[in-house]
């Protein structure tokens, strides 16, 4: 059954923030990482800001590799990188670490950390499947709202029914997570800063979920039900599905059954739930309606700009709105046109992610070194230099575990296919560590029980300064030069050549331990671990 | 306004360190020309000082306590029970004959008979009464412990900032605790059945010296990494290892074995009364938020016995608490609460239990703020309803942080959305503040 979402736009304007004309933009066939440097050059050449110096190359290659494939480089990889004197070896790493089997996987993680926060649930074998096939974020959209568990993505039902008790809940956090706006204030009253979102907009999204429920193992719809509300005034109102645009979507009357329906549709439930099968579809599914209704008009620019700030949020450390679910008309992005720009770019080319995730981490703006030397760093909006952004848990375990491994297990004798089976095999093992660490939010501050395990827990640091054959530590004390052990701990802790000065308290340090070469290498390894170094994507 | 100086307009929690060295945000940099000196001799800045003394310890009654066995006693009614109400040092105050104890010390406790908190199941219950509102799908919400640890938190102290001890009974699982949107900074430290918290004695396989060596080495690579990138989230990553070295430093704190054997004998045997003791250490460390547990007080069958065991050893407790505290100087500047999920019926069911109640129930406050010997709200006869006075949830923390000096709606921001440390609106019970 595909009926078309007959959508009304009521007498709001288009209240889409910072809207130019199409002709005011940069050509849409520009390459995207030009087009984001253009508009962010722009606006520091406006604030009369100069730019850091772009990042060395040791800083390129982990940054990316954080990013594009959710762990540290290897000691070898950074190495080859940094002696390459190839002019397009950042593209060529883009390229490689896109198309690994670990990119999928980085994406599933971070997804699937942000989907389903807090909700002791996972979406990630879904999510997975979805990146390893390229799916637009049009179609996860669809396939997360609509939740169909007949249909192949039926995995992705996890998403509804999790929520399913919840309608509040389910509502704002489909207007968050995919069309950027937290509407929950306008829940109790209608919305402080945001003179066109009113209760009706709340309750309008609430909506499309009220007639959901959950049926044993598997969530369900009902044909009627409405949301009623009491607004400030205190009169009682019937909420009209809405979109966040204000578009209401028109629908069939649907008449409340009678108390021998009613009867009838609890006794077939409770036969379900036993046999352990879904509830049957509804013949006009309200959830089906959102899916297709939030993809058009005004309510598509929310929907393609909200993944743009979010995704530009993840690689830049700060948004082009800032906060993120505040995406709303009475708040500016600090590049509108940018913005802008991105959406649509999304838009025609079929919401591809990684499309727009290869052009941010190809621009200028993404490459800068996070040093500032001058007085006080620039506003973030500007991106004049680059953030310094704490790890996710995937991304501090597995670097974590990979740091520690003897750097002679991907080391150049390897085959390739060995080495990327070898790091799927750490990252795989740092699920569990992965678990004793808080996802980064807005104002991450590191906790003190992170720093007490990383300290003092006996488990986990039996396991990272491991002495054993295949591990760093096993490797140190086998080195003579203080000096080599100094340098081969930090190529593959820091991934990067240790400065003179470094070397030099680096080789003091591990000398001054004292001849029991076991415990100066631990002592070595855990300094560069624990380090603020490794704990950061700078 | 930018985000961070809007934080600091709004942030009362003023540090000594800071206060002292005499670098302020806001409020005292529009008084100009302020020495350290001067700076102490303002009132408001002052309070905030003495502020930074106040401590909080809860006792959570685990499963729900009876307000007929403890605070509201009904002799003589069909709802009774068995036990009989005294006369306390109060005159005209009466509470069970389980607390003889208490019943000699209220002169520094209010009671408060007349919560209505609506909630009556575990779960919920007792989410409200350690959030002081309801769960909100969109906002992760700050305890009350986070927000008194975020309130009245001392930086240098070698003592934790929140600490929190669960029963075995609710398990970590469910035991609530959490800093919300406040941040891990605030998140608590938490205990269970045994004395030293979790990875807070340094590794057996290195030495004293090996720690502190590698932990210097540690901070200097990190302060130099941290140099030319000064932002919140780096700071808090040496900030945390930091703490770390208190903490070790203060590990003491958790061994009641450093007790003379009078004190320990005072607090009795039971990990309950050891709980109190580690709480009286650490409150007296400067550790501002400490709750400790006694489960599992869910009479649904043979209430009366069940009260009998545990009514006794609160009573036991909470009196050697106040006394240790009182010798110590301590009550003046901490506040200790009783609190449950809920109360219980007054009907008595079948098995000669009571079920959950959150209609019509008791808790207690005191010493630090508290107009001691206060009774505040009222049930009917057989305390079926309040019949005087009702309260919610939110009124209780209202008082508990005008108690403190806290002004009860100073706002935190989230995003751009102010959220008061209790609803707005909402008033303390004035009549049981000093």
């Amino acid at each position: 059954m595909t009926r078309l979402a007959l959508v009304t736009v009521i007498l709001f304007p288009l209240v889409v923030p910072g809207f130019s004309k199409a002709s005011e933009l940069l050509p849409a066939d520009r390459p995207l990482a030009e087009v984001v440097d253009h508009y962010v050059s722009q606006k520091l050449r406006d604030a009369k800001v100069e730019p850091a110096a772009a990042a060395d190359d040791a800083t390129i290659i982990r940054r990316l590799t954080l990013d594009l494939a959710g762990r540290i480089p290897t000691a070898a990889e950074a190495q080859s990188y940094v002696a390459s004197t190839d002019p397009e070896k950042k593209a060529g790493l883009v390229e490689r670490l896109i198309d690994s089997d670990a990119y999928a996987r980085h994406q599933a993680n971070e997804f699937d950390a942000f989907l389903m926060a807090d909700m002791n649930a996972s979406l990630r074998d879904y999510l997975l499947t979805a990146f390893q096939e390229g799916r637009g974020w049009d179609q996860i959209f669809r396939e997360v709202v609509i939740a169909d568990q007949l249909s192949e993505a039926k995995a992705a039902a996890e998403f509804v029914k999790r929520r399913a008790k919840d309608a509040d809940k389910l509502a704002n956090d489909v207007s968050v997570m995919f069309f950027g706006v937290n509407v929950s204030c306008a829940k109790c009253h209608d919305h402080p800063l945001v003179a066109e979102w009113t209760q009706d907009h709340f309750y309008g999204m609430k909506s499309f979920f009220s007639r959901t429920f959950e049926n044993g193992d598997f969530i369900g719809e009902r044909d009627y039900g409405v949301v009623k509300f009491k607004t400030t005034d205190g009169d009682e109102k019937t909420a009209k599905p809405m979109l966040l645009s204000g578009a209401i979507v028109d629908e069939p009357e649907s008449a409340e059954p009678t108390a021998e329906e009613k009867k009838k549709e609890k006794e077939l439930l409770e036969k379900l739930k036993k046999d352990k099968q879904p509830p049957p579809p509804p013949k006009y599914s309200r959830r089906a309606q959102l899916a297709e209704a939030g993809l058009q008009a005004a309510d598509r620019e929310y929907f393609s700009r909200a993944i743009v700030n979010r995704l530009w949020y993840r690689l830049f450390g700060h948004g082009l709105v800032m906060p993120i679910d505040q995406m709303h008309p009475e708040n500016e992005p600090s590049h509108p046109q940018l913005l802008q720009w991105l959406a649509r770019d999304l838009q025609n080319h079929d919401y591809d992610l990684t499309r727009l995730v290869r052009g941010l981490v190809l621009s200028d703006a993404y490459a800068r070194t996070s040093r500032w030397a001058g007085d006080a760093r620039p506003r973030p909006d500007l991106f004049a230099v680059a953030a310094v952004r704490p790890l996710t848990p995937h991304q501090y375990a597995t670097s974590l575990r990979l740091a520690v491994r003897s750097p002679a297990r991907f080391s150049g004798d390897v085959s390739g296919d060995e080495v990327t089976s070898r790091i799927a095999s750490v990252e795989n093992g740092a699920r569990s560590l992965a678990n004793q660490f808080d996802q980064p939010g807005e104002n991450f501050q590191v906790s003190v029980t992170e720093a007490l395990m990383l300290s003092n827990n006996e488990k986990v640091t039996n396991e990272l300064l491991r002495d054993a054959g295949d591990s760093l530590v096993g490797d140190l004390k086998t080195l003579d030069e203080p000096q080599r052990a100094v340098e081969t701990a930090a190529w593959n802790v820091l991934t990067r050549e240790l400065t003179e000065d470094e070397r030099r308290l680096l080789t003091d340090f591990f000398v001054g331990q004292g001849d029991d070469r076991l415990t100066a290498s631990r002592q070595l390894v855990w300094s560069l671990l624990t380090s603020s170094e490794l704990r950061f994507n700078y | 306004m930018s985000q961070e100086l809007f934080d600091r307009f709004s942030s009362p929690g003023v540090s000594r360190r800071g206060l002292l060295g005499g670098m302020l945000g806001g409020a005292v940099a529009a008084t100009a020309n302020l020495t350290g000196l001067d700076v102490l001799q303002q009132p408001a800045l002052a309070d905030t000082l003495k502020r930074n003394d106040r401590r909080v310890i809860l006792l959570w009654l685990a499963g729900g306590a009876s307000q007929l066995e403890t605070w509201d006693p009904k002799p003589g009614r069909p709802t009774g029970g068995p036990f009989r109400a005294i006369q306390t040092n109060v005159p005209g105050v009466q509470i069970s004959e389980l607390m003889p104890k208490m019943s000699q010390r209220l002169q520094h406790t209010a009671i408060i008979r007349s919560l209505n908190t609506k909630i009556g199941d575990h779960g919920g219950g007792a989410r409200l009464m350690h959030l002081g509102r309801r769960d909100e799908s969109n906002l992760r919400l700050p305890d009350l412990g986070a927000m008194l640890a975020r309130e009245l938190s001392d930086p240098r102290s070698l003592a934790p900032d929140y600490v929190t001890y669960y029963t075995a009974t609710e398990g970590r699982g469910n035991a609530v605790g959490q800093a919300g949107f406040l941040g891990s900074r605030f998140a608590p430290m938490f205990l269970t059945t045994e004395a030293q918290p979790e990875n807070l004695s340094r590794l057996t396989a290195i030495t004293a010296t090996e720690d502190q060596r590698r932990a210097e080495m540690r901070s200097l690579l990190s302060q130099r990494f941290a140099a030319e990138r000064q932002t919140g989230a780096v700071g808090s990553h040496d900030e945390a290892y930091a703490r770390v070295r208190n903490l070790m430093a203060g590990e003491k704190l958790f061994d009641i074995s450093d007790e003379p054997q009078a004190i320990r004998d005072l607090y009795g045997p039971t990990l309950f009364g050891k709980q109190a003791l580690v709480a009286r250490r650490l409150i007296e460390a400067g550790t501002p938020f400490v709750k400790i547990s006694r489960a599992w007080w869910d009479s649904h069958g043979q209430n009366f016995e069940t009260h009998l065991e545990l009514v006794t050893e609160l009573d036991n407790v909470m009196a050697a608490l106040l006394d240790d505290l009182k010798a110590r100087g301590l009550l003046e500047s901490t506040l200790v609460v009783t609190l449950s999920e809920f109360g219980r019926t007054p009907n008595i069911n079948a098995s000669l239990g009571r079920d959950h109640f959150a209609k019509a129930w008791s808790t207690s406050l005191t010493g630090c703020g508290i107009q001691g010997g206060s009774v505040y709200g009222k049930t009917d006869p057989d305390g079926h309803t309040v019949a005087d006075g009702e309260i919610g949830a939110a009124e209780l923390f209202a008082t508990i942080f005008e108690a403190l000096g806290i002004d009860p709606q100073k706002e935190y921001h989230v995003g751009s959305r102010p959220v008061p440390l209790t609803d707005i609106g909402t008033l303390p019970v004035t009549e049981v503040l000093a």
